[in-house]
């Protein structure tokens, strides 16, 4: 039981750690002044990523029904593609 | 006649009541009703913000320059580590280590606190500038955004606190931590609108 959570608690921190690089990244694109639609793009798509591992790995919906995590999913999908549209 | 002797050691059950393996949602629904309405909220500023901005993208891009950057970033490792010290409470919890619980989600809400004075320095310093929600489009929509996304980070703190008070008075255990996770469940919410918040209003131009 105690290895489940070493288990758990390692991949946790896995993921944080992956955050705090995705984060860098958008940071250090901030810093160097890009801008133009695939560096939109690319930092969109970045959220993504950052909002689909909080939610999956730290909120836990990755445990759950399929449509709860679709609820998520979608909305970084329709409110990211919207602001793309009005960005393009 | 002997009877035969029934001795129970212990009980255990195989299934904790908010195990969060059969498919339903982590805490309490009630929690769940709110965050996808808060959400909502944020998504319609969120493309509000985009859509204002395509009728005025160099002002916009100039009031942008003026934010600090290095405060935004800041803010969100702080936000992503507090979300970090919530998971590893929740899975303290789960094997009845109450203390170890209450350990972390008092980091989280010092990472709070932390978020909280970094935007109160920002928005000190953009009121001494002078600029106020009627300045022009771009800061209104940085004003409101952040102030109302503050103001979930201070609710989100004062739950975390009420949900620490109750694990020091040993309320939760193994089996009973559907409050642990509703408290962690609005803290990610504050934590997964930031990560849209920070590049759409600091670095995306």
């Amino acid at each position: 039981m105690q290895t489940a959570k070493n288990q758990s608690d390692f991949f946790s921190t896995a993921i944080w750690a992956a955050l705090v690089a995705l984060t860098t990244l958008t940071y250090s694109i901030g810093e160097t002044g890009l801008a133009g639609k695939n560096v939109m793009l690319a930092l969109l798509l970045i959220a993504l990523v950052k909002g689909q591992m909080v939610a999956n790995y730290f909120m836990g919906l990755r445990h759950t029904n399929i449509w709860w995590r679709s609820i998520v999913f979608g909305y970084f999908v329709i409110v990211g593609g919207l602001i793309a549209v009005a960005y393009i | 006649m002997n009877q035969p002797a029934i001795v129970i050691d212990s009980f255990t059950p195989t299934v904790s009541p908010s195990s969060g393996h059969d498919g339903a949602l982590p805490g309490d629904l009630a929690i769940w009703i709110f965050i996808f309405a808060e959400m909502l909220a944020f998504g319609v500023l969120f493309v509000a913000y985009a859509f204002t901005r395509a009728h005025n993208v160099e002002m916009f891009n100039d009031s942008q320059l003026t934010l600090s950057r290095t405060s935004g970033a800041i803010n969100t490792l702080a936000l992503i580590t507090s979300s970090y010290c919530v998971v590893r409470a929740v899975s303290a919890i789960k094997h009845g280590l109450s203390r170890a619980c209450a350990h972390w989600l008092s980091g989280a809400v010092l990472l709070g606190g932390v978020f909280v004075a970094i935007k109160v320095v920002e928005f000190h310093a953009k009121f001494e500038a002078g600029i106020t929600l009627s300045t022009n489009a771009f800061y209104m929509f940085y004003l409101a955004l952040t102030f109302f996304h503050f103001m979930h980070v201070l609710m989100g703190m004062v739950i975390l606190a009420c949900v620490i008070a109750k694990a020091r008075r040993g309320g939760y255990s193994r089996h009973d931590y559907v409050g642990v996770e509703t408290g962690a469940s609005f803290w990610h919410m504050v934590d997964l609108l930031w990560i849209i918040l920070f590049p759409l209003v600091y670095i995306i131009r």
